[in-house]
């Protein structure tokens, strides 16, 4: 893949751009699940690795934040436009020269915010814990290549209308810079106070709102009608879906300051947008679920379609508990606990990772032109993924709930530690099995790649029968 | 591109237009991916409007708000009754303070839904005397006690800031926090644009009675 770094870029074969963002974010996913093992563990086991502050958790949980968030999730959705984009505008992707190197910048950005996390420089700010100069390299080597890339490619498409899944990219990758810049702008400015803690949650809502929710169900549009061979049912929904993901869910950022003395007409602005993020949580599901019409044996059947689905059944609890957790009745019980990290979790592990794996499985098949190596492995991290995030997001429910009235109630902080300990157990293990699981995937992509059937020019990987 | 509002409900766009996009429609290929035209399914639209009064309906301030500390100026009188300072327990002396008090406490407190408010904040003997002498001071101070919040075991200036009063001192701003501020009247605005503009949105399309024949 390096050799093509300083190749003429027509020399470059299509697609390789694609293939450095997949397995870029599967090792990512990989080492963030690790992390995440690592940390949950330390909740665990209070007496697990002490001594070293650079194991400490202070010191590890935003680097399995970053790792997910910017390594795994952010590069799926670069591999995913990398293909994705240049294949609705039946063209090629602008320059794979550009995005290999954009690629290869993530990496080498990512990693340098990652150890910078790691030995304690961070701004303090959560989910924008990266030092201003990290925040500006993110926008500079990262997210504005990515942008250049998929709307040239949009521009340069040889089909008059652009279909939905580029819509949202194209917005998502040009909206995350503006995220970018405007959220960090505390650190830039050094603002302090209340203007510090509206951007810094502005920002954190931003990067879900207007880039991980938006891209993640941009690969739904494409995934379930490319491998079901259905038509998208509704270009109409699709509208509704877009514009008011763009409106309702932009605007909602002071609903996680619920307690905070930000203006009360404020707040209530934002709690009424809150609750509206169903609206595209509704035209999406009912437009994705409308499409599998005639299908639905291949949600048994078929390995994208599996993950493509179970993600888009998740948005239906994301959403129920995204909107209606932030009102000011709900949010005094659960602010602050381990609720929170549930429902973080059911949108990042859940929703978002589900759509994007199976991009990740279909993108690398069809430009490796390789059948999965292992059906088995591939099943395998399905349920293992599965019920890992089932058991953690349950337990963390759980835990939350206990927090919740212990906070409530008064009960000493000790009491509801030891309370809630048979969930952080049950946390550990649920996160352990994701990260195993990722093991195993990383393991048969690879072998996909080295071993896997080839699949001829034409045919999708799924149409071919197994040979061994 | 102009709208065309013969038949508004129907298409925004001409015939002309129309037909020039279904041909597009049908005769594209996006990748291999092709699109129908369904409209909204009925249910679906029910939904998304039980969304939009559930958005309204749910976060009224007055849901999981602090008690503001007008609603214990009765209580912290009653302590004082003779009646009250008779008996010894803390239990039986609340009750008796709920029951003697009980529609009086709407004669101080303007908001609607004191007894609402009442039964979500629940007090002790101890929470009132706690509080029974920041209520006081304010009472002789002349302040209005609905402006202040009982946060634990404080009685504070409540944080929210609303219109100025008749003085026009800009220090002085309204303290009580109505069940309808102006935050739900820029969202109704905003709510209302969204739906006009996405309708536009839509309605520029073929109409949905049109649905595309895909030839692969």
């Amino acid at each position: 893949m390096l050799k093509y770094l300083f190749a003429k870029n027509e020399d470059i074969p299509a697609g390789s751009a694609a293939v450095f963002w997949g397995f870029s974010a599967i090792v990512w996913f990989v080492i963030g699940t690790g992390l995440g093992s690592f940390n949950a563990a330390k909740l665990a086991f209070p007496d697990f690795v002490t001594g070293n502050e650079f194991f400490a958790f202070g010191h590890m949980r935003q680097v399995h934040v970053h790792a997910v968030i910017f390594g795994w999730i952010s590069m799926a959705f670069g591999m995913a436009m990398m293909y994705i984009t240049p294949a609705l505008g039946n063209t090629k992707l602008w320059s794979e020269k550009l995005g290999l190197w954009n690629a290869l910048m993530w990496n080498i950005g990512l990693s340098l915010g990652l150890v910078l996390l790691w030995a304690g420089v961070s701004s303090g700010r959560e989910y924008s814990d990266f030092p201003w100069p990290i925040d500006l390299y993110i926008v500079v080597f990262m997210a504005v290549p990515l942008c250049i890339n998929v709307w040239m490619t949009v521009i340069n498409r040889r089909t008059q209308g652009i279909y939905t899944t580029n819509w949202f990219f194209a917005s998502a990758v040009f909206m995350v810079s503006i995220v970018f810049l405007t959220g960090n702008l505390p650190e830039f400015f050094h603002l302090t106070g209340l203007t510090e803690a509206y951007l810094t949650w502005w920002f954190a809502h931003n990067v879900l709102g207007l880039w991980i929710t938006p891209v993640a169900a941009a690969i739904a549009y494409y995934t379930i009608p490319k491998v079901t061979g259905n038509p998208l049912y509704s270009h109409r929904i699709g509208h509704l879906h877009f514009w008011s993901v763009v409106v309702f869910y932009s605007t909602p950022a002071a609903h996680h300051l619920m307690s905070a003395p930000l203006p009360e007409w404020l707040k209530s602005f934002a709690s009424v947008e809150g609750v509206l993020i169903l609206v595209p949580a509704i035209a999406f599901v009912s437009n994705i679920l409308l499409t599998m019409s005639g299908k639905w044996y291949m949600f048994v059947e078929n390995l994208e379609v599996r993950f493509t689905i179970t993600g888009v059944l998740m948005a239906i609890p994301l959403n129920m508990q995204g909107g209606f957790q932030q009102t000011r009745a709900i949010n005094w019980y659960i602010h602050g606990t381990g609720w929170i990290v549930a429902h973080a979790h059911l949108a990042l592990l859940g929703f978002s990772t589900f759509l994007e794996a199976a991009a990740v499985y279909l993108g690398l098949q069809m430009i490796l032109k390789r059948k999965l190596y292992s059906l088995t492995l591939g099943n395998m991290h399905f349920w293992m993924l599965l019920i890992g995030f089932t058991t953690y997001w349950v337990s963390m429910t759980i835990a939350g709930l206990i927090q919740g009235a212990g906070k409530i109630y008064e009960v000493p902080y000790i009491d509801v530690v030891i309370a809630e300990h048979p969930y952080m157990i049950a946390r550990w293990l649920g996160g352990t099995m994701v990260f195993v699981g990722n093991v195993l995937w990383l393991y048969n992509m690879w072998m996909t790649a080295r071993q896997g059937t080839v699949v001829p020019e034409g045919r999708m990987p799924h149409e071919l029968a197994y040979e061994r | 591109m102009a709208l065309n509002f013969d038949k508004p409900l129907y298409s925004l766009s001409t015939p002309v237009e129309n037909k020039a996009d279904q041909a597009t429609w049908e005769g594209e290929s996006l990748g291999g991916i092709t699109e129908d035209n369904n409209r909204l399914p009925i249910p679906v639209v029910w939904l998304l409007l039980l969304t939009v009064l559930t958005a309204f309906a749910i976060t009224f301030p007055l849901w999981g708000q602090r008690p503001n500390a007008g609603l214990y100026v009765d209580y912290v009188k009653a302590m004082n009754t003779p009646e009250i300072m008779a008996i010894q327990d803390d239990k039986a002396a609340m009750a008796k303070i709920i029951d003697i008090t009980k529609g009086e406490i709407s004669k101080h407190v303007t908001r609607m839904d004191y007894e609402g408010l009442l039964a979500r904040h629940p007090l002790s003997m101890d929470d009132l005397r706690i509080i029974k002498p920041q209520i006081e001071a304010l009472m002789s101070a002349g302040k209005d006690p609905e402006e202040y919040n009982v946060v634990g075991d404080l009685v504070v200036l409540a944080n929210f800031e609303g219109n100025l009063k008749a003085d026009g001192k800009i220090e002085n701003r309204e303290r009580k926090q109505p069940w309808w501020d102006k935050g739900y009247t820029i969202d109704i605005f905003y709510v209302i644009m969204f739906f006009i503009g996405v309708t536009i949105v839509i309605k520029c399309l073929p109409p949905s009675t049109w649905q595309p024949k895909h030839h692969h």
